[in-house]
């Protein structure tokens, strides 16, 4: 049979079971990446349906198509010029006029599309039913009623989905701006129209007038007189209706999506507060929301933290009990290159990454697809605004505790390119499990508990004004919290599972040969005897400024593979594990707290790369190295002053 | 009576009169007042709407609401440049 390749992408707003359908489409062939150039993540997929090769791209969760979030920005721009066959708009039944309100906006867009009138089962609880013929009607566009995660309505979904590519759409309805609004739309339509842009010339001209910056960026390089022509229009209108332009559209948009919800709803239960919304009252009550969260957030922690502890031990002691077997196969320099340059890094990915990520990845997609992320978020909202990010980067810092990881994967949550970045930063502060291993084995047990406590707490100083003037550096308008509480809902396991799976092996194609390319660099060096001089090149700042023995520097050095490498390195080197007979307190104080700070290990600065791009990577591993070689001088001559041992 | 968003009580209702401009950014040209009340407004949040506040987290976090069927969280600092008129 001939096979026809068609795309079809996904659209809609966050949280309405867009990803459930995916994985229902795309089975196990996936694919995860990013949108080229930004930290948005694109997973693509491939289906086979009747005679067609389906290649399915999940667009980001927006509520708009203006130019607020990257997210908005890549996902007009994909419907508009990389022109998929079709769009399927994921619309949550049970939040349907917010809903609506992206799907008009879609249809000024223009492409070929069906709706997905998901999580109808949720409609139903809350009492709303919905006329979905109706519907279809209104909108002209087919409208099909889903429940994905009990794989209701996929089929016929994929079957609506054919039958457009094969007949077209009718054409959709609209919204009606109002006759004095449409004239101007008209007028612009046609001058727009000559500009042979990528977008519709009506989606154009609506947008001149909502005063969109992208689209104005563009017009004015190809004719800045029609930008004048907006000017005036949009002034007119603001005259006309004592608001401003950009308003009028946006109120015009839901009063349209309002009166269709209103058209084809019908509320038929009486409104009594169902468990779900009892849960939502409880966990983000003044006193037992907070109570709650630490209940939770402390098992999650202790629960990654066990487990991954556990994990990585086991899989370390599993992995280098081979060494003796492989010294034998592979004797001399060449044998030594391969372990530790290579095998020792791979050993470092598999048990610092995966222990962490995995649990990682589970439980971020469990708190987020239950809906508990964003109460989350609205508890911790102010603590975090104090150092200049929102809510919603309580999770990637906590998670930091861990492993840094997870943590610099999971500020992907944050909006904007800005807050990314600066969740980022201050996540690689954080100190993780392996620095842990550092603070209490040196510090904890030679110096003293409290002594240990305190660096905790220095840590956590650092991280507060860090990240404050980072806030105030970098340029950009910070943004508040504005997000919707979806309501509670069970996580569809399989979803949820396959989600960590493709991102897990996604990471391990993307880190695993930086993490083995760095160790071998370092392997190398070590081989033809260029640590000793790189060391001796360190010691005016080993030596003079931080007071340390000089054999540190190799320590801190091999620290980048993995941080708990520099206590064990010491040991070595020192030929003792007894500190206290080699190192003095100060000494002890000053190496732990440089090794806190001074470089995130080999697989954060990997996902680093990943992330943020090579310079920024660059940029805040150089930064780090030098600030903690500054503290670690500054705190080095205070103990000395203090003369407290 | 007109009032900022913030000095609405749990469970009262309000109409959005106006978005305010955000006080940081007054003298940077329209376009970064106009995103932040843009985004606001995709969120929902025109002008004419009815909305009412649920519960707002302590120590001036942010505030739950309810606005087209929908439950919004908004922090306090962009709660504050939303003027509601209420009856009280």
């Amino acid at each position: 049979m001939n096979q026809e390749r068609i795309t079809i992408a996904l659209a809609g707003n966050a949280n309405v079971g867009k990803s459930v359908i995916f994985n229902h489409l795309t089975g196990m062939h996936q694919h995860i990446g990013n949108w080229p150039g930004k930290t948005i993540e694109k997973a693509e997929g491939t289906l086979q349906f009747k005679n067609y090769t389906i290649d399915v791209v999940d667009l980001p969760g927006i509520y708009s198509l203006s130019t607020f979030s990257i997210e908005e920005l890549i996902s007009r721009k994909y419907i508009a010029v990389e022109n998929p066959d079709l769009v399927i708009n994921v619309v949550d039944a049970s939040v349907l006029e917010r809903n609506l309100f992206f799907t008009l906006q879609l249809i000024e867009l223009a492409p070929p599309m069906v709706i997905a009138l998901n999580q109808m089962d949720m409609a139903a609880k809350k009492g709303i039913e919905i006329d979905h013929k109706k519907l279809e009607e209104i909108l002209g566009v087919p409208v099909v009623p889903t429940v994905a995660p009990k794989h209701i309505g996929i089929y016929e979904l994929l079957q609506a989905t054919v039958d457009i590519i094969e007949k077209g759409n009718g054409t959709p309805s609209r919204v009606e701006y109002g006759e004095e609004i449409e004239e101007k739309i008209q007028k612009l339509s046609k001058l727009v129209a000559k500009l042979q842009l990528p977008y519709p010339a009506r989606w154009i001209a609506i947008k001149l007038l909502e005063g969109d910056e992208q689209l104005e960026r563009r017009v004015r390089q190809l004719d800045p007189e029609i930008l004048s022509t907006v000017e005036k229009l949009s002034q007119d209108i603001q005259r006309i209706h004592g608001h401003s332009c950009s308003t009028v559209i946006t109120s015009a948009r839901y009063e349209t999506a309002g009166c269709i919800a209103r058209d084809v709803q019908k509320i038929v239960s009486p409104m009594t507060p169902p468990f779900r919304d009892r849960l939502h009252a409880f966990t983000t009550h003044r006193v037992l929301g907070y109570l709650t969260m630490a209940a939770i957030v402390l098992s999650i922690f202790f629960g990654i933290f066990t487990f991954g502890d556990f994990l990585s031990g086991f899989l370390g002691d599993f992995l280098y009990g081979f060494k003796p077997s492989f010294e034998i196969v592979f004797g001399g320099v060449i044998g030594e290159l391969i372990w530790g340059g290579i095998v020792e890094g791979l050993i470092a990915g598999i048990t610092i990454a995966l222990p962490y990520l995995l649990p990682f990845y589970l439980v971020l997609y469990l708190l987020e697809d239950s809906g508990y992320l964003s109460r989350i978020a609205f508890l911790m909202d102010n603590v975090m605004h104090k150092i200049g990010l929102h809510g919603k980067a309580f999770i990637p810092m906590m998670l930091g505790f861990g492993c840094n990881v997870p943590a610099c994967l999971g500020c992907r949550i944050m909006e904007t390119e800005r807050e990314k970045l600066l969740a980022t930063f201050v996540v690689t502060l954080v100190p993780c499990a392996a620095t842990t291993v550092i603070i209490l084995g040196l510090v904890g047990a030679f110096v003293g508990f409290e002594w240990a406590l305190l660096l905790y707490v220095i840590d956590l100083v650092i991280i507060f004004f860090l990240g404050r003037i980072a806030f105030k550096v970098l340029p950009g308008e910070p943004t508040g919290l504005i997000m919707e509480m979806h309501d509670y809902r069970f996580p569809h396991g399989r979803t949820v599972v396959k989600q960590t799976w493709f991102r897990v092996k996604e990471f391990i194609k993307m880190a695993f040969p930086l993490i083995i390319a760095g160790s071998f660099v370092i392997k190398l060096a070590d081989i033809l005897d260029l640590l000793k001089p790189i060391t001796d090149t360190l010691s005016p700042i080993t030596v003079v400024w931080l007071g340390l023995p000089a054999i540190t520097g190799i320590t801190l050095i091999f620290g980048v593979l993995r941080k708990e490498l520099t206590l064990i390195m010491l040991a070595t080197l020192l030929g003792t594990s007894n500190f206290s007979s080699v190192l003095d307190p100060v000494q002890m104080i000053v190496f732990t707290l440089v090794a806190m700070l001074y470089i995130p290990c080999i697989s954060t600065i990997s996902t680093l790369v990943k992330e943020q791009g090579w310079k920024r990577a660059l940029f805040i591993t150089v930064f780090e190295i030098v600030f903690a070689i500054i503290v670690g001088g500054i705190a080095n001559r205070i103990l000395l002053i203090a003369n407290i041992w | 009576m007109e009032l900022p968003l913030t000095h609405l009580k749990d469970s009262e209702s309000g109409i959005i009169i106006s978005i305010n401009p955000s006080p940081r950014h007054r003298h940077h040209g329209h376009h970064n007042r106009g995103r932040f009340r843009k985004r606001l407004e995709d969120m929902g949040l025109t002008p004419g709407t009815k909305l009412t506040v649920v519960n707002s987290a302590p120590f001036h976090g942010p505030i739950e609401l309810h606005v087209r069927g929908s439950r919004l969280a908004i922090g306090r600092g962009m709660a504050e440049r939303i003027q509601v008129r209420v009856n009280r």
